[in-house]
């Protein structure tokens, strides 16, 4: 089933909209912050209703790809509500650091709402940060792993974002990326299509979010397809960088090492 | 110190000690001041302050380039009032 993520992307400069079935073109970064503003209370209900809490296990199996263990200081960027800091949280314990980015206040709020209600004592090592996945305020090589669930395909320079997480990252240690896989599968493409025009768009209605949702498809078009990343990642500067798929094809999961 | 470790004590102001060490300026990338009269990290060499949210405990600082705010001349403090600046 497919997760529920928003996706936008920047209409850059003169380059013509390429999107699946003549759908509306993307939107600038400032109508994506306010929108994932507006979707923030019912983004997690909304993730586990459409994914059948599917999305949960690849979080999770995103956060072990991180390769993320005790003591270490990692960063979850594109956090939204929180799921993959917490997840990582629980990884690198009460010894470790998390710290969550999101260009969204409400989705941050929303984050740091649910970490005060929670009883684990590890979650204490999370920090939320506002700021820009392309400006990341963080050192170079500060972090010992990073994860970034269903944001790279929302951000508008996905090359700066690369460079800015391989700077961030130590030596040695691996970024996850989790989201939409775009598949070269004509039939998986059509069955993921499918579903986000039967499935997604209708149940996002019924909170009233349809026209927010109704740009996944052309999202996930305008993304790279599996070799497309894992060559980003090289051209970065990554030593190494492997693509799985998950989610029978639905969802993809970049793991790069610098 | 003891002036910085009141903010760090009173509720839903203020950010925490080890966001204040961490964070740069997410343009220069160099490290940041931490203002107590303005709630908010600055990076004086090219004149911006973050403002840190005071809507809970531990406020989020706010480090989008485009939400720093340039600081008049006559606005930035003195050196010497800062008791946690980090470079010179």
């Amino acid at each position: 089933m497919a997760s529920l993520h928003l996706s936008f992307c920047q209409l850059a400069g003169n380059r013509p909209p390429s999107h699946r079935s003549g759908r509306l073109p993307v939107r600038c970064a400032d109508e994506r912050q306010a929108l994932f503003n507006r979707i923030a209370p019912v983004y997690d209900n909304l993730n586990d209703l459409l994914s059948l809490v599917q999305h949960r296990v690849w979080k999770r199996m995103a956060v072990s790809w991180s390769g993320a263990k005790i003591g270490d200081n990692v960063l979850d960027l594109c956090c939204g509500s929180g799921d993959l800091a917490f997840l990582m949280s629980e990884k690198v314990g009460p010894a470790g650091q998390v710290i969550g980015l999101d260009f969204s206040k409400e989705q941050l709020l929303i984050a740091s709402s649910r970490q005060h209600s929670r009883p684990k004592a590890c979650y204490k090592n999370i920090k939320w940060v506002e700021g820009d996945a392309l400006n990341l305020p963080f050192p170079d090589s500060y972090s010992n792993a990073i994860t970034i669930g269903y944001g790279l395909r929302n951000v508008v320079d996905k090359q700066k974002a690369m460079k800015e997480m391989y700077r961030v990252l130590r030596p040695g240690s691996k970024v996850s990326v989790l989201d939409f896989n775009k598949s070269t599968n004509p039939f998986t493409a059509s069955f993921q299509e499918w579903m986000i025009d039967t499935v997604v768009v209708p149940a996002a209605s019924g909170f009233g979010l349809a026209k927010e949702y109704r740009y996944l498809n052309s999202s996930i078009q305008e993304f790279l397809t599996g070799k497309e990343l894992e060559k980003l990642a090289l051209e970065t500067g990554f030593s190494n960088a492997r693509y799985f798929e998950v989610g029978g094809g639905l969802m993809g999961n970049l793991v790069a090492t610098r | 110190m003891v002036r910085v470790s009141r903010v760090l004590l009173r509720d839903g102001v203020g950010i925490s000690k080890t966001l204040s060490e961490i964070l740069v300026c997410p343009l220069s990338k160099q490290p940041l001041r931490v203002c107590e009269e303005s709630n908010s990290l600055i990076r004086d060499a090219i004149g911006v302050a973050y403002p840190v949210s005071p809507y809970i405990v531990d406020g989020i600082p706010c480090l989008v380039p485009s939400d720093g705010k340039i600081i008049e001349a006559d606005d930035k403090p003195k050196p010497d009032d800062n008791s946690m600046r980090k470079d010179p």
